[in-house]
């Protein structure tokens, strides 16, 4: 019991240290909050006039719509952002430091996805705060909220485990950057921003396929119509899929990177 | 002698900080004047006024005639400049960057070709002319720097620290350079914190500290003016305070060097030393080195500021080492 | 030999020439430099229009190919990256000295702007032709060669407004933190018009910036081949909007240019 003890210790401060990193630090937020939510605006204000199309779910407003496709954008672009931060920390030395001393390796990477949950905890209120602003309304109420909140907040550790599994193989803050159209790309090939049924081909069938389709379904049902046992499994699922990859890629990227130094 | 340079009043302040603070300077044409001051003295912002890219906020100087800034075109073109920072792009060549170097100057497209290959080989780098500068040394950045800074035969030529970082030999050969360019009758402004540089090179020597000249003058002169040489004694490790109390005594104490060197003045050179010896010996201080040191520059350095040159420079490089 | 104190426009000339020159080695110099400034513009193309290409479903649209009506806006948008981008170096190039070299020389101040701002519009070319390469593959309508040439001139030009623009903002900041303030600065210009669907179809609130956008002007005269055909009436108000937007930001550029000494 006494070693779970030290490692919640060891993961708590070094969850501390990668959340201050992470808000002491503007050009790692403004990207994650301002891109989306530029976003935001000018594809509600673009494509708004979709809600009419045949076959479009029914909705409030085009906005209530794209609040989870935002959220998700923020909460890819902070697993990305954490996977850069964590590379830094490998080419500074850091990560050095911690793999001296006498700590489980998992808890260094657990530390660090502390500071990328907590992005996508930031990113869902941000959100939410916008949406109500401007009159979007959250038909799952409070516990709807809470709970789209919470699988925008896990799926950001999901994420956060792919972005350090690359940062641990790569050692590249570069690299990682690098990957920045492939969150795009994969953001694109899901449903995030357009009902999937809607979108036009190859895109429609990927999306279909896309985990992060389920993720964003989850998190979009309790804001638009309420809360839905099956999208909330499914999106758990997903979620759950991306835990257990990101897990396999960073104890593999792990063991490479004490191997190689 | 007709003036290359005047500076009269000069000033710059950054908001309520005044990095120079109204000097006076006159270089002849075909002078080399060494200006000489630690790091934050007040050199490059000097520089960079007289280069045009710093405007005074106080005080005119004209360079080769020209206002520096009601003519500031003018002195552009009539200037050679070689910052602090060798400013070369890694992805061009040294032939490229020297051609366009001439192309930013006006020359004609052929007479910078053929200024380039000159320069080129008068710095000793035609041979790695066609390699992308990314992978020149240190001391090749420099020699390119120094040529691009030449290709249009400027009057007047900056140098702005031109040797710092080098190892001895470069130095060494950036001097032959210098000397070389002042032969052909360029004017050289010569800014340095190596007190050997501004006595080996310069004609005339003005030192700077925190924004102020503070002395002026060839470099004999200069330390003429500090007057006479001192004795420089190693005792050993906790006998300093007790050797500089005997030595107070024998003749004028100076600011101790390194905190293990006792410095006393003394009238007669060679002729004191052996009292001072004897009484260290009476004093029973044992001396494990002593030497007779004629003025310097950096005594002269001394006199005006009460610190040396090198160890005020030693001791802001260990102090920015441990910030870091 | 003292340089020329009042370059004629042949040393302008060849100082600009120089300065591209020089500008183009990064593309070609380092290895996968082209390809970020190609891909952001791609993958929105293509993104944009799988997600939202049955807009044209709604009645409004000029066409029923999403991919002929975006095209021009994808293109544009490497236009302003590249641009952008064009801002980034000149500060990369601030912090590194290398500035003050071009700065002490006695090139005028606008012949050295121009050749940072040039050296972006011929950038501009390559993710443009690419992602229109990629957009006739999938089935965009051919704009006919008035057509193509009048999105080329509106696609240069964006580039230069926007290295202008980045230009400006690198001098006064004189630091690459600026860098996401130029490349917001020029995404929400381009996106803030009829972007995703015509003017009519937009949310009011959209509506009204686009309209008041100078940047609608540019796209709807680049897209008008690529929708139906190209005329003169549509065509000249993006070239006003284009020269305005040049006068402004270019002479915002130049003053900081001529400030740099401040």
């Amino acid at each position: 019991m006494s070693d779970v003890a030290a490692t919640a210790r060891v993961v708590r401060a070094l969850g501390a240290r990668s959340i201050r990193q992470t808000f002491r630090r503007p050009q790692l937020i403004s990207p994650i909050v301002v891109f989306p939510t530029l976003l935001l605006a000018v594809q509600t204000g673009g494509a708004g006039a979709g809600v009419e199309l045949p076959g479009f779910p029914p909705v409030q407003s085009f906005l209530q719509f794209m609040l989870a496709g935002s959220m998700m954008q923020s909460m890819m672009l902070a697993g990305n952002s954490g996977g850069i931060a964590f590379a830094v920390d490998i080419e500074m030395g850091f990560t050095d430091r911690l793999f001296a001393a006498p700590i489980p390796r998992f808890a260094i990477v657990l530390g660090r996805l502390a500071g990328t949950a907590a992005l996508g905890l930031f990113a869902a209120i941000w959100f939410f705060a916008i949406g109500l602003i401007f009159g979007a309304e959250i038909e799952g109420g409070v516990p709807g909220a809470l709970l789209a909140t919470a699988l925008v907040t896990a799926s950001a550790l999901a994420v956060g485990g792919i972005g350090a599994a690359i940062a641990l193989r790569t050692g590249s803050a570069s690299v990682v950057q690098g990957l920045f159209p492939l969150v795009l790309v994969v953001l694109f090939l899901s449903s995030a921003f357009f009902p999937q049924e809607l979108m036009v081909e190859p895109a429609k069938t990927i999306a279909e396929y896309n985990p992060l389709s389920f993720i964003v379904e989850g998190v979009r049902e309790p804001i638009i119509s309420g809360i839905d046992a099956t999208q909330t499994l499914e999106a758990v699922a997903a979620i759950a899929g991306i835990v257990v990859l990101g897990l396999m890629l960073s104890a593999r990227a792990l063991r490479h990177r004490l191997r190689v130094g | 002698m007709a003036a290359a340079i005047v500076v009269a009043g000069l000033e710059r302040a950054f908001g309520e900080f005044r990095a120079v603070q109204g000097i006076d300077i006159e270089v002849g044409e075909g002078e080399i004047y060494g200006f000489l001051g630690p790091n934050g003295a007040g050199k490059t912002t000097t520089v960079r006024m007289l280069t045009t890219l710093l405007l005074p906020t106080g005080g005119r100087a004209t360079v080769a005639g020209h206002d520096v800034v009601a003519e500031a075109r003018q002195v552009r073109a009539t200037i050679g400049v070689a910052l602090q920072e060798a400013a070369l792009d890694p992805l061009m060549t040294g032939r490229e960057l020297i051609r366009l170097q001439a192309t930013l100057q006006g020359l004609p497209p052929a007479a910078g070709r053929r200024r380039a290959d000159a320069l080129l080989e008068r710095v000793d780098l035609a041979a790695a002319a066609d390699r992308r500068v990314g992978t020149y040394s240190g001391g090749m950045q420099r020699r390119l720097d120094l040529a691009a800074a030449l290709v249009h035969e400027p009057r007047v030529l900056f140098l702005d620290e031109p040797t710092t970082g080098l190892d001895p030999v470069s130095r060494k050969t950036i001097w032959e350079e210098v000397r070389a360019l002042n032969d052909d009758g360029t004017t050289v402004f010569l800014t340095t914190q190596y007190l050997e540089e501004a006595d080996q090179l310069a004609d005339n020597v003005g030192i700077i500290d925190s924004g102020r000249i503070v002395a002026e003058g060839t470099p004999e002169a200069l330390k003429g003016e500090v007057g006479n040489p001192h004795i420089e004694l190693l005792v050993g490790e906790g006998a300093v305070a007790e050797a500089e109390r005997v030595c107070r005594e024998l003749g004028k104490l100076l600011p101790p060097k390194d905190g293990k060197r006792v410095l006393v003045e003394v009238e007669h050179g060679s002729a004191d030393i052996p009292r001072v010896v004897r009484a260290l010996d009476e004093a029973g201080i044992e001396v494990e080195s002593l030497e007779l040191v004629r003025p310097t520059l950096d005594d002269v350095f001394v006199a005006k500021t009460g610190y040396h040159l090198e160890e005020e420079e030693a001791k802001k490089a260990a102090e920015e080492a441990s910030s870091t | 030999m003292e340089a020329a104190l009042t370059p004629n426009w042949r040393a302008n000339l060849a100082t600009i020439a120089a300065l591209m020159t020089r500008a183009k080695n990064e593309l070609i110099r380092v290895p996968g430099a082209a390809i970020p400034g190609v891909l952001a513009p791609t993958i929105f193309f293509l993104g944009l229009n799988g997600v939202f290409g049955s807009l044209t479903q709604l009645g409004g649209f000029e066409t029923g190919s999403y991919e002929s009506f975006i095209v021009p806006v994808s293109m544009l948008q490497g236009a302003g990256f590249t641009g952008a981008a064009a801002g980034v170096n000149l500060a990369r190039d601030y912090e590194q000295g290398w500035v003050d070299r071009l700065l002490v020389s006695p090139a005028p101040r606008w012949v050295l702007l121009a050749g940072n701002v040039l050296a972006a519009s011929v950038r501009a070319l390559v993710p443009a032709t690419f992602v229109l390469a990629i957009a006739f593959v999938i089935g965009a309508q051919w704009p006919g060669l008035d057509g193509l040439l009048v999105c080329y001139v509106m696609v240069t030009a964006t580039a230069a407004v926007a290295a202008c623009w980045g230009s400006m903002l690198a001098l006064h900041f004189k630091s690459q933190s600026a860098a996401p303030l130029m490349q917001a600065g020029t995404m929400a210009l381009i996106l803030l018009t009829p972007a995703y669907a015509p003017l009519a179809l937009l949310q009011p609130w959209l509506e009204d910036v686009a309209s008041v956008n100078p940047l609608t002007q540019v796209l709807e005269a680049a897209r008008q081949g690529f929708v139906g055909s190209v005329t003169w009436a549509e065509t000249w108000p993006g070239l006003m909007a284009l020269a305005g937007l040049l006068l402004v930001f270019g002479g915002l550029a130049l003053r900081e240019m001529r400030r740099t000494n401040v």
